[in-house]
Parts: C-alpha cells; structure tokens; sequence
C-alpha cells in the first residue's frame, strides 16, 4: 500500500518536470530564431540606405524593425535566464544542459550581429538623407504650385537631357582615348615582335660563327702538331750535318799524310 | 610643336592663356567657352577646326583648354591639361573663384608655356610614346649588333681561310723536314763507308812495303 503510493507520487513529479523542460527550451530555440529572421530582414533594409529607395518610409520601417528586434531580444533573453535557472537544479539530464549552453552561444552570436548592423545603420543615417520622390510630396496643393509642376518636370526633363549630352560626350572621349591607346599597343606589339625576329637572327649567325672558330681552332691545332713534328726532323737533322762535317775532316787528314808519304818515297 | 595655345578660364572668365604663334585660338576659345554644354559639370570634350583640334577639360568649374596639331591625338593633350589644372588649383587655390579676368597671365603663362614645350617635345610626357621610343632604340641597337655579327663572320671566314693556309703550310714543312733529315743520314752512311775503305787501303799499303810485295808472302810464311 504504502509502496504504491510512493510510485505513483514519483510519476506524477516526473511528468511535470518534463513538461517544463521542453517548453522553456522550444521557447528559447524559437525566439532566437525570430530574431535571426529580424536581423536579416534589418540588415537588408540598411543595406538600402544611400540609394535612390532610401525614403522616409524605409526610415520609418527600418525604426519599426529595429524595436521590433529589441523586444525578441528582450523576452528571448528572459526565456534563456529561466532555462539556465533550472538547469542549476539537482537531477537535470545532461542533454539538456549542453542544448541550452549551445542556445545560449547563438543567442550571443544573434544579438553580436544585431549590435553591428544597429551600427551600421546609425552611421548611413548621419550620411545620407532621404530622396524624397516627386510622388510623395502632399497632395493638398493650391493652384498656383499645381501649375508649377509641370514647369518643373519640363526643367527636370531638360537636365536630363543635358546629363545624357554631357554621358555621350564622355563617351565619344573616352572610345577616342581607348582606340589611341589600342593603337599605340599595337606598335609596341609589333615593334617587340621585330625585336624577336632580330634576337632570332642573331642566334643564327652566332651558330654560324661558332663553326667557324671550331674550324679555326682545329687549324691552329694541326698546325701546330705539324709544327712540333717538323721541329724535331730538323733537330735530328742537325745532329747528322755534325757529325758528317767531322767525317769530312778525318777524310781529309788521311789524305793529306798518304800523298805525304808518297811524295817521300818517290823522292828517296 | 604639338600644342600651340593654351586657356585656363573660371566659367567664360579667362584666368590666363599663352600661344605660341600667332593665331586667331583666342577668339575662338572664347567661342568654345560660351557653347559648352552642360552647367559647370565635369566633362572632356574635343572640337576640330581646320587642321587644328581644341580639347576642353572642365573639373571642379574650372576649365582648361589647348589647341593642339591633329597628330598629336588625345593622350598627350588630356594630359596636358590634367597637369595644368593640378599646377592651377595648387597655385592659386581659392582665389580661382574671385579672380578677375587675366589677373593670373603674368605668372601663368610662362607655366603654360613651359608645359607646352614638355608635353610637346619630350617623349616622358606620355608612357606609351617613352616605350615606343625605347623600343626604336632597342631595334636600333640590334640591328647595329647584326651588322657588327655579320662583319666578325666575314673576318672569321678570312681567319679560316689563312688558319687554313697555315696548316697547309705546316705540313709541308714537316714534310720537308723529314726529308732533310734522311738526306742527312745517307750522307752520313757514305762517308763512314769511304773513312772505312780509305783506312783500310792505307792498311794494305803498309803492309805491303814492310812485307816486300804485294801479296804479303814473307807476313804469311
């Protein structure tokens, strides 16, 4: 008896607590998600300021977006403080903790890209000023400024004109100037391929001569050979007249003393 | 002389012009001033009159104008008249816009004269003019190295030619040589034959006297 009363209160606690749990954590994930969409819808709107679509009524719904964005953020960031409380109590799942942690990381991110946007639209503010189309002004004219109108869209008309005049001129100098410029390349280009065709024919030539001083080297070479050769025959040659010149003399000498001794025979 | 008048005019108020010859560019210029179309917007404009062409630049309601030859184009007159506007506005700065008319001539002119010369004359005034100048040049040089290459292959040949001459030569030297050297060594053999013979008949002789008879019969008894 007692054991089943104890079961059943255990039950009826656990079904709370996962109730609470998912709607505070959905709340969070979609909360961020909004503001996720109003950033980018913001910053597309900032994006438009300094163009001819910046009026007043963007400005207007740029102020609309960006308070619209700080009340998400608000009550996001009410949301995240509430989860974060009850992850702190005992005998919370883990899963829980690390998916609230993680809500907690892009809400910083979110609310980080929020912050550089707001930024960027108070600096485009300062800088630019509304174009105020011609269809936006009030239609409670008198009829003195509603004949004016067409005055003005005639005037307005005319410097049309005038600018597409002054565009078309600037074109025309600007072709001019380009076509000069092309044609100055093109000689340049032409030029440097002249270049070429000499640089090429200078290589010829060079090979050419290369051959010829091969054929010089190899002249001087032989000659050379040739020389030493011819050098040495001669020494040797030398070396032979010597020794002939001192034959010639013994010759001479035994000549001399057996017509010496005859002339002493016969004389006897 | 490429450009041979120039203007520089606050709206149709001339601030200070130059011309380098005589011409009627003033009046003319005056008539440029009036009809330009547009009030006071930035523009380039060119405007063909006989054989000359005025180029109008307007920056900032300043304007500057030059006549120039039709040869000299667009870049080098456009770029003379950027450079004068730049020595202008930093010259005069804001008193360009309360000027009286030709009250900046007798400073201004002697730079309007100078620049005309510059962008007229030398071949730095425009990028694309200094390298086709530097590209003559360069054939200009290759094709004195070519000639150069061509009269060192002439030489070559005639070096090949007398190298070749030499070796001839040589040979024939050797040849010679060799052949002076065999003459050499028969001459040798004969005289060492005739010593040997002549010794050996002395020989003979003497033993025949001491012997007593020419058959040597007492040496052999």
């Amino acid at each position: 008896m007692s054991f089943q009363d104890l079961e059943s209160g255990r039950g009826r606690s656990t079904r709370k607590f996962n109730g609470g749990r998912q709607d505070s954590t959905q709340a969070v994930a979609s909360g961020i998600f909004q503001i996720n969409t109003g950033v980018s819808t913001f910053q597309r709107l900032v994006n438009t300021l300094g163009t001819p679509k910046d009026t007043p009524e963007l400005r207007e719904k740029l102020h609309k977006t960006r308070l619209h964005i700080g009340q998400l953020v608000k009550d996001t960031s009410a949301k995240l403080k509430e989860a974060s409380e009850t992850d702190h109590q005992s005998g919370v799942n883990p899963s829980k903790k690390i998916a609230d942690a993680k809500l907690a990381r892009d809400f910083q991110a979110v609310l980080k890209e929020f912050q550089k946007a707001q930024q960027t639209a108070a600096e485009r503010e300062t800088t630019y000023t509304p174009f105020v189309p011609q269809s936006a002004l009030p239609s409670s004219y008198t009829a003195g400024e509603v004949d004016k109108v067409p005055e003005q869209r005639a005037q307005l008309q005319e410097s049309k004109r005038q600018e597409l005049v002054l565009l078309d001129n600037e074109i025309a100098f600007n072709e001019a100037v380009i076509e000069e410029r092309e044609q100055g390349i093109q000689e340049i280009h032409q030029q440097i391929g002249e270049v070429n065709e000499i640089f090429k024919d200078l290589a010829v030539l060079v090979n050419d001569q290369g051959v010829m001083i091969d054929d010089i080297g190899t002249h001087i070479d032989n000659s050379r050979a040739a020389t030493s050769q011819g050098k040495s025959q001669l020494v040797q040659a030398a070396k032979t007249q010597k020794s002939n010149s001192s034959l010639t003399c013994l010759l001479l000498v035994i000549f001399g003393i057996v017509l010496l001794i005859v002339i002493i025979v016969l004389a006897a | 002389m490429a450009i041979i008048f120039a203007l520089v005019a606050r709206g149709t108020v001339v601030l200070s012009e130059f011309s380098a010859t005589s011409t009627n560019a003033s009046s003319i210029s005056k008539q440029i001033l009036e009809k330009l179309p547009g009030n006071d917007s930035d523009s380039h404009m060119s405007y063909s009159q006989d054989r000359y062409i005025f180029h109008v630049k307007r920056t900032d309601g300043l304007t500057v104008l030059c006549m120039a030859d039709e040869t000299a184009g667009r870049n080098i007159p456009f770029a003379f008249l950027d450079d004068i506007h730049q020595r202008f506005v930093k010259t005069y700065g804001r008193a360009i816009h309360s000027a009286q008319a030709y009250s900046m001539n007798d400073e201004f002119s002697r730079v309007l004269s100078q620049q005309m010369e510059f962008y007229s004359n030398d071949p730095n005034a425009d990028r694309m003019s200094r390298i086709k100048g530097e590209m003559s040049q360069v054939r200009n040089v290759m094709i004195e190295n070519i000639d150069k290459v061509l009269d060192r292959g002439e030489r070559l040949e005639l070096l090949v030619d007398k190298t070749e001459n030499m070796q001839g030569n040589t040979f024939r030297f050797r040849k010679q040589a060799r052949r002076y050297r065999t003459i050499m060594w028969w001459r040798n053999v004969k005289l060492t034959i005739a010593l040997i013979l002549v010794l050996a008949l002395v020989v003979y002789i003497a033993m025949a006297f001491v012997c007593h008879g020419p058959s040597l019969p007492s040496c052999f008894k």
